[in-house]
């Protein structure tokens, strides 16, 4: 009986967590930079939508029973709609679906698309992988061998891009040595490109497929005294790597905008929720589109991530 | 020199096949490289390596990476505090860790896995909320480059993580091998009542062993915070425990405490390493990357296991 007060306080401490209003979730992946900036994407839609709750989940890297929990603890708590970024777009269509028969479902990063979902919010990948092979072919004009960095190649959205880089690759000349992994382990993505300065002196362009392998493509590059020579593409919107396309080191990276995701993806929920069904795409996908930023670009976004860090 | 016989030979071959597989081995760029990581390794695993040898288990390794590269981050970028003194507060703040878990060991006799295991919880959990779970950098190193360049610079070719290792592996070296409280730590593992009743203070060689483990822990992130030079706080050194735990293991330390030699560690952290280096110089797909150090490390035990055994 000791532990009742215990008990007691812990459940008021639960019911107070509450919240009255109708929810809607946004259950990202991993907390990197990428779903940072999706949050405050959410958190403008939140203070804009004023009738709905938005409440925003991160979750481990590959982990897709948590992103079932997580979605199956907020229905228990009464949940309205909810948008998942699928961690394993090929298997987790059983898990939207049964969620599309409770509430309705959007998925953002990644698509589903014979799944029950709404509709698709965020980028191509595919197309993202065509902006990149643009930039390779810019880099090699008279051909020349690639490596690809990436932490897993079987990833929906690393095989997405390969498959994006490798169409615009064709009939160039260009040819692709090699794609080496790292785990999402930022030590071994750096140790992997000083690794393959040494042992593939002859590639000329190292491609970061994943965030981080931006910079760690840049350091190692640099540390080696190669700086120049090889010629760098990147994918997404790190610091480092921002910095270093500003810098010429990189000769650009391909962005997509998860600020946009966030923001877009909340808003279209809560106009379909109160009612609105004609914002939904006939086609179900709502595709933002992905950028490159050049050195002459990259000043401007860099400022651009320094407010929405800040939030 | 006879429990690192098994290792050594080891590592000999492995290097000699890796370097048959790919002459680039050899090459100036990646022994440099190479050292670098082996230097950062080596350090932690020292610390790992020490409260193995008396029974214990440190869990919270990689988690101190994390918020301790964090805090590097916040005091040297945000804060523009001068280096020297972040350097400072973030050691200090790991010996208090290593405290706490001496403490908790030692005087309340709780297990050190849960310790430990709670450590790597807590402090994973700290690293995340103080950053946001935003990925902190040190970016061109503005005020600090002094320390940018001690960390990941060269010292007469040879890369500075791995300069320390040997200061750091030296020291600790004649503090296990040729002190006597070395000899308390080895009769600690071997067993804690013993050691008690012919008169070693048990309790203070426990509290000094994860003290030195977690400064060390210390040291090393410094040198991993600078490698990478930026800190993604939900995966800056997930899982780089088992690495220390993995090299004092292949390096001869008994998970049954009592066993285990400096040398022998340095030799498993360097081993772990090369096998790593050896799956890109060779051309071997990365995915296969963990599975060959699996059979490697097995291999590596199994040998020892042959070569002891034939003494008897």
């Amino acid at each position: 009986m000791k532990r009742l007060p215990f008990v007691i306080a812990l459940l008021s401490l639960v019911s107070c967590n509450r919240s009255h209003r109708p929810t809607i979730a946004f259950v990202a992946g991993a907390a990197t930079d990428f779903w940072t900036f999706a949050e405050a994407g959410c958190k403008k839609a939140r203070a804009e939508i004023k009738e709905y709750d938005v409440v925003f989940r991160y979750t481990t890297d590959g982990a897709t029973e948590e992103q079932k929990r997580i979605v199956d603890d907020l229905l228990a708590n009464g949940l309205n709609g909810v948008i998942v970024a699928p961690l394993d777009p090929v298997n987790q269509g059983p898990f939207i679906d049964a969620t599309s028969e409770k509430i309705p479902v959007m998925v953002t990063d990644s698509d589903i698309p014979n799944s029950k979902r709404l509709c698709y919010v965020g980028t191509s990948n595919v197309e993202a992988g065509h902006y990149a092979g643009k930039l390779i072919k810019e880099a090699l004009p008279a051909g020349g061998k690639i490596l690809l960095f990436v932490g897993k190649a079987d990833a929906q959205n690393a095989k997405e891009r390969i498959a994006g880089i490798e169409e615009e690759l064709k009939g160039s000349g260009i040819t692709i040595a090699g794609i080496r992994t790292d785990n999402i382990d930022r030590v071994r993505a750096k140790a992997n490109v000083s690794d393959a300065l040494v042992s593939h002196p002859d590639v000329n362009c190292f491609v970061g497929l994943w965030s981080y392998n931006g910079p760690a493509i840049l350091n190692a590059v640099k540390e080696s005294g190669k700086s120049g020579k090889v010629k760098i593409v990147c994918f997404d919107e790190e610091e480092e790597t921002l910095r270093g396309v500003q810098n010429g080191e990189i000769l650009g990276t391909v962005v997509q905008q998860p600020f946009e995701f966030g923001y877009q993806s909340t808003r279209l929920m809560a106009q379909y929720l109160s009612g609105d069904k004609k914002g939904l795409p006939a086609n179900g996908q709502v595709i933002i589109p992905a950028q490159v930023i050049r050195k002459d670009m990259a000043a401007d976004y860099l400022s651009k991530m320094a407010a929405l860090r800040r939030k | 020199m006879k429990k690192e016989k098994g290792i050594f030979i080891i590592f000999i071959v492995l290097c000699s096949v890796v370097s048959i597989g790919n002459p680039n081995f050899l090459s100036a760029a990646n022994l440099q490289n190479t050292t670098r990581l082996i230097g950062i390794f080596g350090i932690f695993s020292i610390g790992s390596g020490i409260v193995i040898i008396t029974r214990g288990i440190d869990l919270s390794v990689g988690s101190i990476f994390a918020l301790e590269g964090v805090l590097l981050s916040m005091l040297l970028v945000s804060q523009k505090i001068a280096w020297p003194i972040a350097v400072m507060t973030v050691l200090l703040l790991t010996l208090a860790i290593g405290w706490c878990h001496g403490i908790m060991i030692s005087k309340l006799k709780i297990q050190p896995f849960i310790i430990t295991l709670c450590g790597l919880l807590v402090y994973r959990g700290l690293a995340r909320f103080f950053s946001n779970d935003i990925t902190m950098g040190f970016g061109y190193g503005e005020g600090f480059t002094a320390l940018q360049r001690l960390a990941t610079g060269n010292l007469f070719g040879v890369p500075s993580p791995f300069i320390l290792l040997l200061v750091v592996g030296a020291a600790a070296w004649v503090f296990l091998h040729r002190s006597v409280y070395g000899r308390y730590l080895f009769a600690v593992g071997q067993n804690e009542e013993a050691a008690f009743f012919s008169g070693i203070n048990v309790k203070r060689m426990l509290l000094a062993a994860y003290i030195i483990s977690a400064l060390l822990a210390g040291i090393a992130g410094i040198l991993l915070a600078f490698y990478t030079n930026a800190i993604a706080p939900s995966s800056h050194g997930n899982f780089y425990e088992l690495y220390g735990i993995a090299a004092a293991v292949l390096g001869g330390c008994s998970l049954r405490g009592g066993e285990g030699s400096i040398i022998g560690i340095v030799l498993g952290a360097a081993m772990l390493q090369v096998i790593q280096n050896l799956v890109n110089l060779l051309g071997i797909p990365s995915s296969l990357n963990f599975a060959v150090m699996g059979v490697v490390i097995l291999t590596g035990v199994l040998a020892d296991k042959f070569i002891r055994r034939n003494k008897y």
